[in-house]
Parts: C-alpha cells; sequence; structure tokens
C-alpha cells in the first residue's frame, strides 16, 4: 500500500509540524510567525516558504499588520486546512493498520 | 530516532524527502502533543501545584478550627496563610498563563474577558450575601463555616461546569461537577470538619484532573513509535 492518498501538501515534514501546531490552537485562533518559528525550529525562510505553499492551498490564513520593525505576521489554520489534517490523519491510520 | 532534539533537522530535509506512513505518525503525534502542551494554560504541573496549596490552606484553617466549642471560626493568623497562598497561585496562574499564550491571538478573548468578569462577580456575590447572612443574625457556624467553605465551590463550580461544557471541554466541566459534589456532601460534615474534607477531596480532585491529563498527553498509541 503506498502513500498516493496521503495529501502532498501536508505529507512533507516541515508542513506537516506547521499543520499539526496551528491545529493544537482551538478554531480561529491565530500565532505569530516569531512563536511558530520558536515552536517549530525552522530558519524564517524556510517557515515562509512551507507557509506560502500552505496559504497558496487555502489550508492557512496569513496576516500581517503594522510595518517596519513592529509589523506582525500571524497565521491559524482555516476550515479547509483542518478538514484537510483530519483527512490525512484518517488515511494516516488506515496506512498503518494495513501495515 | 524521533526524539524531540531532531526534529527540526527532520523538519528541514528536503521537499522531496520520502516519508514513511509511521514515521509521519509519530511525527504527527509528536508535534501535537508537543504543541498542546506549549500552548495549554492549566498544565498538569499547575494542577498538581494548586493542588498541594488547596490541601495546605483548608488543612490550615480546618487545624485553626477544629475543636471549637461553641464553633466562633478560622483564626485571623488562618486566613493571612489563606489570602497569601492564593494570591501566590494567581500570580503563578497568570505566568503561566502569558507564557502559553505569548503571540497567540484568541478569536475569542472578548468572550473569555466577559467570562472572567462573570466569575469575578459571582465569587465576590458569594461573600457578599454570606456578610447578608451576617446581618441577618445567622448564628458563626453557617456564616465562617459551612458556608464560606462550601457555597463558593458549589456556585462557582456551577457556572464553571456549564462554562466548560459550553466550550465543549468535558474533563474540566466534569472535574467542576464533581467540585460541586463534593462540596455539598461535605456541608454535611459540620462546620469546622467541612474545611477538612473540602481540602482533602479538592485536592484529590485535582490530582486526578493532572494525571489523567497527562496521560492524555501521552498520545493516540497508534502513532507512538517509542518503547517498542
Amino acid at each position: 500500500m503506498g502513500t498516493e492518498q496521503l495529501d502532498p501538501l501536508i505529507h512533507a515534514p516541515a508542513r506537516l509540524r506547521i499543520v499539526a501546531t496551528l491545529a493544537a490552537l482551538p478554531d480561529g485562533d491565530t500565532v505569530s510567525f516569531t512563536r511558530l518559528q520558536d515552536m517549530l525550529g525552522l530558519t524564517p525562510g524556510n517557515l515562509i516558504t512551507h507557509l506560502r505553499k500552505l496559504e497558496d492551498a487555502g489550508y492557512i490564513d496569513t496576516e500581517k499588520t503594522g510595518s517596519g520593525p513592529a509589523s506582525l505576521t500571524t497565521a491559524a489554520l482555516t476550515h479547509k486546512g483542518r478538514t484537510a489534517l483530519d483527512t490525512y490523519t484518517a488515511a494516516l491510520r488506515d496506512l498503518i493498520a494495513g501495515l | 530516532m524521533n526524539g524531540e532534539d531532531d526534529a527540526p533537522e527532520i523538519a528541514t530535509s528536503a521537499e522531496g524527502h520520502v516519508l514513511d506512513p509511521t514515521t509521519a505518525a509519530a511525527l504527527l503525534d509528536q508535534t501535537r502533543r508537543r504543541a498542546q502542551r506549549q500552548f495549554d494554560t492549566r498544565p498538569p504541573l499547575l494542577m498538581l501545584l494548586a493542588a498541594v496549596l488547596v490541601l495546605v490552606c483548608y488543612g490550615d484553617i480546618w487545624l485553626s478550627v477544629r475543636g471549637q466549642d461553641p464553633y466562633t471560626g478560622p483564626s485571623g493568623t488562618a486566613l493571612v496563610v489563606l489570602y497569601t497562598i492564593l494570591f501566590s497561585l494567581v500570580a503563578v496562574v497568570v505566568v503561566v498563563r502569558s507564557r502559553a499564550t505569548s503571540g497567540v491571538r484568541r478569536r475569542s478573548s472578548r468572550q473569555q474577558r466577559a467570562a472572567g468578569i462573570t466569575f469575578a462577580t459571582i465569587w465576590v456575590s458569594v461573600y457578599v450575601f454570606d456578610g447578608a447572612l451576617y446581618n441577618a443574625g445567622v448564628g458563626p457556624a453557617i456564616v465562617f463555616g459551612i458556608y464560606p467553605a462550601a457555597a463558593p465551590l458549589i456556585i462557582v463550580g456551577g457556572a464553571a461546569a456549564a462554562y466548560e461544557a459550553a466550550q465543549e471541554h468535558w474533563g474540566w466541566s466534569a472535574l467542576s461537577l464533581a467540585v460541586v459534589a463534593l462540596a455539598a456532601l461535605a456541608a454535611y460534615a459540620g462546620p469546622a470538619n467541612v474545611w477538612g474534607v473540602v481540602g482533602i477531596g479538592l485536592s484529590l480532585l485535582l490530582l486526578t484532573r493532572a494525571a489523567a491529563q497527562a496521560w492524555h498527553w501521552q498520545g493516540p498509541a497508534w502513532a507512538r513509535t517509542d518503547g517498542h
């Protein structure tokens, strides 16, 4: 049994960790880019790249407020992202059960 | 190797890195548990600390009132100890909460502020009502014994159970209901012993909650890779 049924956008180590971390927040809550980076231990460039991919897929929402050093970027899992993670988790469970 | 220390290394591996289902499940489980721990505003250690402090507070009052005949109420020293510990616990809760929510913006922050104000109002009103009982000539066994030991837990606990149930926090709702039942039954122990019964019972409930929460953090067995 292969991993074809696993969402390729989530089935990558960094993005899986990003989505799982954001899913730990209640629906609609956001986390700052800095806190997310601290929690995941990713470089800013790496995190931005993966956030963009997830945002393009509609799995997360990012918002930037302010400008310059005082600017704040936040990210949150969308309803679509939460559903995608649930589907991914179920598919993963089925795959493991079939091993 | 799926230890926490090498997680960033796994995460920054190449985009085309093949992730097998077992490794993915372990990574998902590990990340989810770690995030839950880091965002949790009521971690098991805080519950453990609260359990100890509750036992000290209520035990301190019980020691000051046991054997009183007629019952006159807790001593001034016991009340000073109680409030010192209570304010210390509140300070610890504020620190833990601010660390857990650092960088987090709650969609429901206005709702939580409103809930906080509501709970504070209910809590203060319980004691104001106790003053009214004293003013009406009700004896010290009720005014300085059964009522202040049990009523705040019944009234605030009942409100907390409803609030937590509305948030679908079933564990916290069950804990609040257990506190309500404990306080109601403890009132039968009389004005002096109610303090001891509530202290031991509440402490045990908090310990149980801490243990349940710690167990919950172990994560689902299907995704575990450690200990195999």
